[in-house]
């Protein structure tokens, strides 16, 4: 965990998480197939997530789901849960743990404070607790997931950079 | 920058769209059969009215998934938004939720900000 | 000394600041606009005029200023700043714009004698000859004495943009928006409200027409109204922000000035766009007076009534206090008390209405305290030495007298502000009552409130409210408006006044700012630009930067009577946005230079720029294009010594921005069999294959490696450009072409590092870092890839090259990439291994006849074009793009076709992009056109061969091959001789590749 900044109601941190991009068709045998190996039904409403204190599994579309683990699992374990996965031809499961970066987003001007890279509506009647979108966000495509009153939000590694900059440099000119 | 209701995430912003040209145009299941002109017609030749145009878009930088929407195009009014499964909605059902910001002609554009 | 000071202005402190304008320092107060605080030191010349130099100063006191346009220098020198507007702070540096040598004696005045050729249309006519005049003589002639201010400095924006997303909007913090927020305080709505000035009131504060309310005086009224809505949980306040935007689906753009009456700090944020996306839109944002044409109606010291009292009440300063008041309404009488509260006595009253129009209590009013009183009457001119010393006024028997004043205040009436109503689509409707447009019907979820719905009356205003917001379901408010004038507006029609004494320098201006007159409109007419959108265009009325707020209307009541029709049947010109100026800075936000576009870096960026690598931009990647071997290596002898290095033993390079996209299903192999021109049913699992993808009309779309670990589960490279692309294509067909297909695709691009490590020496290498794997040929043949684990993660290679030679192609997740990399490094250390860039990757594929998509094709090239007839599945019934291949223009013979070119002479350099041609010389002056063959696409200097390789797309290039042709060069008329030859330069017989 890294702090990136920390201003007037907004406070950003870099987070060492795990993630697993999941696409299937959400009926029965999915359901029992992710269940077997984490426990929990994928949650079936579009948009919709579930959230215990390992991970956050959601719903990204019709037949998309991604999983964050919060701490680091060994990686041979995700990579055997993947493959345990893709053994069902009918479901591909991709590894995203190491190709993603995450930042944690709280505080009470937090929405403020992203509006200023994002147009996406964050209102709470918008945007619930325990939902997640696909936006963009600094221009550049972005996971923004909602819960205890705070944001993940996920993106390609490649932008790390770029976007730590635009945070900060925001922050700079507060 | 309009509002666009994606049947998957709900309404966002245009910048998150991108537009797929005019919809229901179906690829040829046996294009070999074709003689150049008419496959030259799918590959080429698509409507541009001024009014109700039935098209496809895609949330790119959201969900990833096509749909289809009813736009007027000359005020940019979506009128309906369906997914890929739904029926092509007919056209009667938008003619009378056309409206022009500016009673402007059916063809060619005008500016009559001043209503007689 | 200083102009009389209204001591009773809540709205400007006591505290003493310095400013500087034209280099000369004057005193003024925190809170000052500019204007105000020249009006404060008596100085009336601002600026000289657009076209004729003609002098101008202060004509309003807010956004529709045409005249007072200053450039302030210590602000990166900025240029055309409303000085009614800008708000003043100590050491504020302010220069006149448009005057040279100065403001007082100005050698482009002599325009204004001249001015009979500077009439409508002046320069669509001067300038059409002779030829050549235009770049040498007009223009610059003309930049220089036409014009504004002059651009400015060294500007770097940190400017930032704001969303917002609210229930309601309301534009404009005046009475009418304050009464609709007060209704709004504590309901369930999220409401923002936006005010271009620095205080709330509107009205309440720039007039003194409205005495009380609720018994309290108004600014009581308006502070309690802002506390409440402070206090309340729903409702903000953007200040000193200014609505310019008024976009379809109710978004709306507003700019804040963060600095206003504050010294910039260059460190932060200085503009702020705000982008507003609403469901209601109120617009509350008020009216403007607009001026009346008369004889020298431009001299400074002529000002708008309206604003003559807003200085009065908002600004506390009484810029003179005998001035002569001209109108043609009932609310101007508001002025002439604000000015005998102040002990103040007007020159005169003129009042161009009827006498029995006239209100009795403004008669009683004017007798009462000895005011000059003219009724039906008008100002036919005023002269004066750079300001006015004389008022000529035309009296009811149209007798005309003069009477000495420095300051005329005029008043035309008031238009609704309906420019953000007809940017949202609204229609407008002309209205009798108030002579002017108002808004009628509403194309968005629109509601107009108050003075910009057409409604004047101040008691009848809290009605309106409620009931437009009916729908909200909140409660009524009424509030008790006591007034200093009466509650029903009265005007009599007046656009211009005839001019009775003509000489060159007098003029009755239409459009202050673009330098128009009266008499431009009616020569425009005659000329048959009779179309008010033609008309503006030619004579440039309303095209400044006020875009005619004060005089829009006036020029279409003068069109109107010369074309004997209704205004509302000449019709108005159209409102496009912006409002008003917004600076470009604001515009682009954070999305200039190092933001201008986002940066994409791969997991062993910070390697390359450790070992000196120059970065190329592919996309919004940043690649590695050559490494500095040491300080003064140019890029011709790293990009040589690279591409020697990697033929000679082995050279490493960083492929993570390859796209890679996962597909898997059970109908994958079809997929697959569709979407590519190959045939991958026969192909083994775990075998690769080079593969390109078409468009629907056979054009090569990208190309990429096609790994098959079974018939269900694949894995694509793409091009890195092409990446989103592709995967995008892949998806579209998926979803609306073939969604009965059970396949899923992952972009897996991010997900994977590559590195591509080629040349004779690579098993050696690649045997010392991976032990545990055998790369004998045997085991590990060309085109086959290998996924295995790998301390803690997996590492799948494939054996493939884009440089000819022995190569693998190593996938590693992120994680573990830099590391991986540099033990490469490691071992390969004996083995002389070399890291190279794009540029050397570029060479190598040349030398080996590889082509680049996007380099090579561009759109118009098909495989058959490139001599790829072997990649296409002939056999298969159907792929994305087969049926255009035989249409009868993409099988042509005489296509352009790719080809090798070699100098005769080879010491000589083909340019990359020169015409491929067919005689020796370009004639020197080109009567008729040179008959093209075709284009170099690529060119190298190979230091492999010692000579210049190229790349030409040329028109049936295959039947041209051993022949003499000529290649243009940049420099000069002389060709240079070249052989068309194969495309591959190097081991044609694969030998090296499958070593």
């Amino acid at each position: 965990m890294t702090k990136i900044l920390s201003l007037n109601g907004v406070n950003i941190y870099q987070k060492n998480f795990q993630q697993i991009l999941v696409r299937g068709d959400g009926k029965d045998q999915f359901n029992q197939t992710m269940n077997r190996e984490i426990s929990v039904i994928p949650p079936s409403k579009n948009l919709e997530i579930k959230v215990n204190d390992q991970f956050l599994i959601a719903k990204n579309s019709f037949d998309q789901w991604t999983l964050i683990y919060f701490f680091e699992q060994d990686y041979k374990e995700i990579l055997k849960f993947i493959s345990k996965l893709n053994s069902d031809d009918r479901i591909l499961a991709s590894d995203y743990s190491y190709g993603q970066v995450y930042f944690e987003i709280s505080g009470k001007n937090k929405d403020e404070f992203l509006n200023k890279l994002t147009q996406f509506d964050l209102r709470k009647k918008r945007f619930s607790d325990l939902s997640m979108a696909q936006t963009l966000i600094a221009r550049i495509d972005c996971y923004i997931y909602s819960f205890n009153d705070k944001y993940i939000v996920t993106c390609n590694r490649s932008y790390e950079d770029y976007f730590k900059e635009r945070l900060i440099d925001l922050a700079n000119l507060h | 920058m309009i509002l666009i209701d994606c049947p998957y995430c709900g309404e966002r912003e245009q910048s998150e769209f991108t537009n797929g040209g005019e919809a229901h145009v179906i690829r040829p299941k046996n294009p070999e059969a074709l003689s150049d002109k008419e496959w030259g017609q799918y590959v080429f030749y698509r409507s541009n009215p001024k009014g109700i145009f039935y098209e496809r878009w895609n949330h790119s930088h959201g969900c990833r998934k096509w749909f289809n929407a009813v736009r007027d195009t000359s005020t940019d009014t979506i009128l309906k938004i369906y997914k890929l499964t739904d029926n092509r909605p007919d056209i009667s059902e938008f003619k009378s939720s056309l409206k022009s910001p500016s009673g402007e002609p059916a063809v060619g554009s005008g500016n009559f900000a001043v209503k007689k | 000394m200083p102009a009389l000071r209204n001591k009773n202005c809540n709205y400007v402190s006591n505290k003493e600041i310095n400013i500087t304008f034209d280099g000369k320092s004057y005193s003024a107060y925190d809170g000052d606009t500019i204007a105000s605080a020249l009006l404060r030191n008596n100085i009336r010349l601002i600026g000289r005029s657009f076209k004729y130099h003609r002098p101008r100063g202060i004509y309003t006191c807010g956004i529709e200023e045409p005249n007072a346009l200053v450039q302030i220098l210590n602000e990166h020198n900025e240029p055309n700043t409303r000085a009614t507007i800008k708000k003043v702070y100590e050491g504020i540096n302010i220069n006149s714009q448009n005057r040279w040598p100065s403001l007082s004696f100005d050698v482009g005045s002599i325009n204004n004698f001249l001015s009979p050729i500077f009439s409508a249309g002046f320069y669509y006519k001067t300038f059409m000859g002779p030829k050549g005049f235009w770049k040498k003589i007009y223009e610059p002639l003309i930049r220089r004495t036409a014009g504004l201010g002059k651009p400015p400095k060294n500007f770097r924006s940190k400017s930032i943009h704001q969303n917002h997303n609210v229930d309601i909007l309301i534009v404009g913090g005046g009475l009418s928006g304050l009464i609709a927020a007060r209704k709004l305080i504590n309901t369930d709505n999220e409401v923002l409200i936006v005010e271009q000035d620095s205080f709330l009131g509107g009205i309440l504060k720039n007039s003194n027409k409205v005495k009380k309310i609720d018994g309290k005086s108004v600014f009581d009224w308006v502070k309690e109204t802002e506390k409440l809505i402070l206090e309340s949980k729903n409702i903000k306040i953007l200040k000193n922000t200014l609505v310019t935007t008024y976009n379809f689906t109710n978004h709306l753009i507003a700019l804040e000035d963060k600095f206003a009456g504050k010294d910039i700090d260059t460190n932060k944020a200085e503009l702020i766009l705000h982008k507003i996306r609403t469901t209601q839109t109120i617009l509350a944002n008020g009216h403007i007076e607009r001026f009346i044409s008369f004889r020298n109606n431009d001299l400074p010291g002529v000002m708008l009534a309206s604003s003559f009292e807003k200085y009065i009440e908002r600004y506390g300063v009484v810029p003179d206090e005998k001035p002569v008041i001209f109108t043609n309404n009932s609310s101007t009488i508001s002025l002439v008390k604000s000015l005998i509260n102040l002990n103040c006595k007007p020159g005169a009253y003129i009042d161009s209405r009827k006498k029995k129009d006239i209100e009795d209590e403004t008669k009683d009013y004017l007798s009462k305290n000895n005011i000059p009183f003219y009724p039906e009457s008008e100002v036919e001119g005023c002269e004066g030495n750079k300001k006015v010393e004389k008022v000529y006024i035309r009296s009811s028997n149209k007798e005309i007298s003069s009477i000495n004043a420095s300051m005329l205040c005029s008043s035309g009436g008031f238009n609704p502000d309906i420019h953000l109503f007809t940017q949202s689509k609204g229609l407008v409707k002309w209205d009798d009552k108030i002579i002017s447009f108002k808004p009628d019907t509403a194309f968005q979820n629109t509601i107009t409130l108050g003075s910009v719905s057409g409604n004047y009356e101040f008691k009848n205003l809290c009605n309106e409210i409620n009931k437009k917001l009916s729908f909200l379901k909140v409660n009524d408010l009424n509030l008790d408006i006591e007034l200093n004038i009466r509650n029903d507006f009265s005007i009599s029609e007046l656009w211009e006044t005839k001019i009775n004494k003509t000489s060159k320098w007098a003029k009755s201006f239409i459009d202050l700012h673009n330098d128009v007159t009266t008499k431009d409109l009616k020569q425009a007419i005659n000329e048959g630009y009779d179309r008010i959108e033609h008309l503006k265009r030619y004579t440039t009325n309303s095209m400044g930067t006020d875009q005619g707020k004060i005089s829009s209307i006036n020029s279409l009541g003068i069109v109107s009577k010369i074309l004997k029709k209704k205004i509302s049947e000449v019709g108005t010109t159209t409102y496009r946005p912006p409002y008003a100026p917004l600076s470009f800075a604001a515009i682009a936000g954070r999305s200039t230079y190092e933001y201008y576009d986002p940066e994409r870096k791969t997991p062993i960026h910070n390697w390359h720029t450790k070992n000196n690598a120059v970065f190329e931009d592919v996309g919004q990647w940043k690649r590695p294009w050559y490494y500095k071997k040491y300080e003064t290596e140019t890029m011709h002898q790293a990009v040589q010594r690279e591409s020697k290095q990697t033929r000679d033993t082995a050279g490493i390079l960083d492929g993570s921005t390859l796209g890679k996209i996962e597909i898997k299903g059970n109908d994958a192999l079809e997929f697959m069999n569709l979407m590519y021109t190959n045939a991958f049913t026969k192909m083994k699992p775990m075998t690769s294959r080079y593969a390109l993808m078409l468009g629907e009309d056979g054009m090569i779309m990208d190309d990429g490696i096609i790994c098959k670990i079974n018939d269900k589960h694949f894995i694509a490279t793409t091009t890195s450009g092409g990446a989103p692309k592709v995967f995008s294509h892949m998806e579209e067909f998926l979803q609306t072409e073939w969604p009965h297909f059970q396949v899923y695709l992952n972009s897996i691009t991010e997900q994977f590092t590559t590195f591509n490590i080629s040349g004779p020496k690579t098993r050696e290498i690649m045997s010392k870092v991976f032990n545990k794997i055998d790369f004998s040929n045997q085991s590990f043949p060309f085109m086959t890839f290998k996924i295995f684990d790998y301390k803690n993660t997996q590492v799948r290679i494939m054996r493939a090259s884009f440089t000819g030679e022995l190569g693998y192609e190593i996938y590693i997740s992120p994680k573990h990439a830099l590391e991986l990399w540099e033990l490469i490094f490691k071992h390969g250390k004996d083995f002389n291994l070399v890291s190279y860039g794009t540029e050397t990757m570029h060479l190598l594929r040349a030398e080996k006849g590889y082509v680049v998509i996007g380099q090579e094709t561009d759109g118009t090239v098909t495989p058959i074009d490139i001599n790829f007839n072997w990649m296409i599945g002939k056999k298969k019934k159907d792929f994305i793009g087969k049926r255009s291949l035989t249409r009868s223009d993409t099988a042509r013979k005489d296509r352009k076709q790719l080809v090798g070119i070699v100098p005769l002479d080879k010491s000589q350099f083909i340019e990359e992009g020169q015409h491929v041609v067919e005689c020796e010389n370009l004639p020197s002056k080109i009567k008729t056109p040179v008959e093209y063959l075709g284009h170099v696409s690529s060119s190298y200097h190979s230091p492999n061969l010692n000579h210049c390789i190229s790349m030409a797309m040329i028109k049936n290039g295959n039947k041209l091959m051993g022949k003499k042709l000529f290649v243009s060069t940049s420099k000069g008329t002389k060709n240079i001789p070249v052989e068309v030859v194969n495309p591959v330069f190097i081991d044609p017989e694969n030998k090296r590749l499958v070593s």
